[in-house]
């Protein structure tokens, strides 16, 4: 199944949620929507839905114009952040309220919710009331509802927010080997940034109710289009005019990116040890480069870094491979 | 909590339940036993079928009332919990009005729009119709509220959902929001049952034949006429059978309320095409049927010729009142109920304060189920049981200042419990250790910080004493008579002239309760 996102926008009152969105995710594909809160991803999944109106644009299901559909006919499902699971209902009904709706007969649907719950691993869990499960059973037995209706395409609104740090990561990998499974079409909404980078194939970052950069995971990492973009994924080396007044010739026009993970602690560029920080493990380096008047921040496991003395005030020679720099565009 | 709290919060518990115990528990219990003492007078009247006539007739309105309202109210709530919309805080004040309008205010009002005089044409008066159309102005706002409360708190994301899994607007309704709100339209529907099966003032004013005779009335008249006591303890038993049978289903089913289903902080669609003109539509039905009597009552007393100018010729009238005995003067009466109201609202704060002060502070929590045990009283029982053993202090001043108190007070402790209870204790461990005494505290911080919610509070006792009816009927004496008595003296007289002054006494008694609520508007918190 394939969804094409045409030009879509929503207004309200003062502010443009969603300002001329245009998308295509391809069958079986995850895209993942990626933004700060308040960028209009949310507002965008429900108009996708068909929860909210579309004031100008189209939506188009394998060709077929569907922005007029109301949501029950769009045969998509959705995993809401907070799962909205109907309380008076118990996880076999919830389940099935879809199949329910479609007139399949009881014993079908029994089946069908015995495939699910064995598919999130929720096995026997039928009887149980909602207000019993905990937040990862929850929203578990969210997608179980979603998916049984067997929806064209699957939308996800953070789905993994409401839940605690550790039950997150493991959900998140659960989750990756589901959608991989059953290689439906979905569109995974999130502020989360590992978490669009685990599940998605392509990641769309979205900002102000538009689209900043759609791209492949791999490529969006390594190349950013903008400052912002390239900072809200986490980079933490940006040389701009207006921050590195100091900085002098850099091989690359500024403003750009340097990927510290391709830069080495052997090599022939000076460099001073301004400050150590280690954390376990891990370690983070500030290293000053004269020549380019840039601080740079490295970061990497400690027996990564060189044999003998490493201590603030310490020269360093450092390998900077030409790919390391990324130039950006402005957008901030 | 701090100890010292408790213990002040012990002390005003124990004040609270001794007034409860004195002035409610014991006459009612005098009562009953009345009823149980003689048990030939209980077979005789359980035997006699026009007693069991009027239990069928009482049960049968009152079911009659609770299901056209429901009926009507249903569309109106279920929109106003989904909805958002401008003005519709004021609506929701709007919907107030029948709950603090006085009886007899609400009796004439139906009188002027379908009675003998009537602006419609057609009258109504002393027909089925017309106390079916009472109950519904009266209980329309209950059902509105409680269900449209309940449902804004679910969230919108549970219809969402469910139309995203194919379900249409119908299916929808009828598979999430109104299984969901079951629970919340029965309470409603048991609020209003007992509400109609306990109806007097409207049906006394309305429809007096004895056809149309409730329980209460009939307790009313053998107490009040036939001096027949123990036949009249009899039949307040059956009723307070009744009434704690259906009290009880309503305290399950706000227990099921209270349990948090799907909580939300979402803000509420606006409404759009269709939904627009539903919501519309019932906006209209609830004004109207709120503001018709109100207005018809209005124009009636200010057009007694039905000219286009107004006229004062009724309000003239209360001047030159016939020195007859047993007839209250307009302003005697006046000030009768504003002094009865001031002093019973003075008391009914304090009661209402101890209760939930000790509920919150000290922990009692069955004195909260326990103060609502005046609303499931009927006023006419309350009053027969004042006279029964307290006959000094009705024939004082404090008789009726007691009653409208103890009728007030429920009110007063379900306003300011809410306030109580988000008060932070770190507050007050914050006083503590800044050196303030739990008396300071509740000067110094408690009292100020509930000054909104007592505001409400005082409102509601005031309006209340200000409408009273059953109770001060059947306790009142004419240098005592209030508004509602002076009002209710004139309609039982012939002459177009009593009614044209009953008209303009009810207007006078209508300001003053508007004005009251007006106050609430403003300053107090709107919601109870």
């Amino acid at each position: 199944m394939s969804l094409k996102l045409d030009n879509l926008h929503k207004h309200y009152a003062e502010t443009r949620a969603v300002d001329g969105v245009t998308v295509e995710l391809a069958g079986g594909e995850t895209l993942a929507l990626l933004g700060p809160s308040g960028c209009g991803k949310s507002t965008l999944l429900r108009l996708i839905a068909g929860l909210e109106p579309v004031d100008r644009g189209n939506l188009y299901l394998d060709g077929e114009d569907i922005t007029a559909l109301s949501p029950q006919k769009r045969k998509f499902g959705m995993v809401f952040q907070d799962y909205a699971l109907f309380p008076h209902l118990n996880v076999a009904q919830n389940i099935a309220f879809g199949l329910v709706e479609l007139g399949w007969a009881k014993p079908a649907q029994r089946q069908r919710v015995a495939e699910l719950l064995s598919l999130v691993g929720l096995k026997g869990f039928e009887r149980r009331r909602v207000q019993q499960l905990s937040g990862g059973q929850q929203q578990r037995i969210a997608l179980a509802r979603a998916l049984a209706p067997q929806p064209e395409v699957l939308l996800l609104d953070e789905p993994l927010s409401n839940l605690d740090l550790a039950l997150r990561e493991s959900l998140k990998l659960d989750l990756k080997e589901l959608l991989d499974t059953l290689q439906i079409s979905a569109i995974y909404v999130t502020h989360d940034q590992s978490e669009a980078f685990t599940l998605a194939e392509r990641v769309a970052v979205m900002r102000h109710g538009r689209l900043e950069q759609v791209a492949d995971r791999d490529h969006l990492f390594k190349h950013p289009r903008t400052v912002w973009i390239a900072r809200f994924l986490g980079h933490k080396n940006l040389y701009t005019r207006v921050h590195s007044e100091r900085a002098r010739e850099l091989p690359v026009p500024m403003p750009a990116l340097l990927h510290s993970e391709l830069v080495k602690l052997s090599g022939d560029l000076p460099a001073e040890l301004r400050a150590l920080r280690q954390t376990g493990q891990m370690c983070e380096l500030e290293l000053f480069v004269p020549s380019w008047g840039i601080t740079l921040l490295w970061q990497g496991f400690a027996r990564e870094l060189p044999g003998g003395e490493v201590s603030p005030g310490k020269p360093v020679g450092l390998h900077v491979p030409e790919e390391a720099w990324v130039p950006l565009e402005e957008g901030t | 909590m701090t100890r010292a709290h408790s213990v002040l919060g012990w002390w005003l518990g124990v004040g609270a339940a001794s007034f409860l115990a004195l002035f409610l528990a014991y006459p009612l219990t005098v009562i009953l036993w009345h009823s149980i003492d003689d048990l030939g007078a209980l077979l005789r009247a359980a035997s006699n079928p026009y007693y069991r006539e009027r239990l069928w007739f009482t049960t049968y309105q009152a079911l009659l009332s609770t299901g056209l309202t429901v009926i009507l109210a249903l569309p109106a709530g279920l929109l106003l919990g989904r909805y958002d919309f401008a003005g519709k805080r004021l609506l929701r004040s709007a919907l107030t009005i029948p709950f603090v309008m006085p009886t007899v205010v609400v009796a004439i009002g139906f009188l002027a729009l379908m009675g003998p005089r009537g602006l419609i044409g057609f009258d109504l008066r002393g027909s089925f119709g017309i106390i079916l159309f009472a109950h519904v102005f009266y209980n329309y706002a209950v059902v509105v509220r409680i269900v449209s409360s309940f449902l804004e708190t679910l969230t919108p994301r549970l219809r969402e959902a469910a139309a995203l899994l194919g379900a249409g607007p119908w299916r929808v309704l009828f598979r999430i929001t109104l299984p969901l709100a079951w629970p919340a339209i029965l309470a409603a529907a048991t609020l209003v049952f007992i509400f109609c099966f306990t109806s007097f003032g409207v049906i006394l004013i309305l429809a007096p034949q004895p056809a149309f005779a409730t329980l209460e009335i009939e307790i009313y008249r053998l107490t009040a006429r036939l001096l027949q006591l123990d036949t009249a303890a009899v039949l307040v038993l059956a009723q307070l059978l009744v009434i704690a049978l259906f009290a009880r289903i309503y305290t399950r089913l706000q227990a099921r309320l209270a349990l948090p289903l799907a909580s939300h902080t979402l803000p509420l669609a606006s409404p759009k095409g269709w939904a627009k003109l539903q919501l519309g539509l019932n906006i209209s039905i609830a004004i109207l049927l709120i503001l018709s009597p109100l207005l018809a009552l209005t124009y009636q007393a200010f057009w007694p010729s039905g000219g286009l100018f107004p006229e004062l010729k009724s309000f003239r009238s209360l001047a030159d009142t016939p020195r007859t005995i047993g007839f209250a003067g307009a302003g005697q009466a006046i000030l009768n109920s504003l002094r009865f109201a001031t002093a019973s609202t003075l008391l009914a704060l304090f009661v209402g304060f101890s209760f939930a002060y000790a509920v919150v502070r000290a922990g009692w929590r069955w004195l909260d189920n326990l103060s609502l045990l005046p609303l499931a009283t009927s006023a006419v029982t309350l009053g027969f049981g004042y006279l029964l053993v307290f006959p000094q202090l009705t024939v004082s001043a404090w008789g009726i200042t007691l009653a409208h108190a103890l009728i007030g007070f429920p009110f007063v402790t379900r306003a300011l419990l809410p306030a109580l209870r988000s008060l932070s204790p770190t507050l007050l461990q914050a006083a503590r250790t800044l050196g303030a005494s739990p008396t300071r505290i509740l000067l110094r911080i408690e009292l100020p910080l509930l000054l909104p919610a007592f505001i409400t509070a005082a409102s509601f006792a005031f309006a209340i004493s200000m409408g009273e009816f059953g109770a001060t009927l059947v306790i009142t004496r004419p240098e005592y008579a209030t508004l509602p008595m002076a009002i209710f003296d004139r309609l039982g007289r012939p002459g177009a002239a009593n009614y044209g002054s009953a008209l303009a006494l009810s207007v006078i008694l209508m300001a003053i309760t508007g004005g009251v609520m007006l106050l609430l508007e403003r300053f107090g918190r709107s919601e109870l």
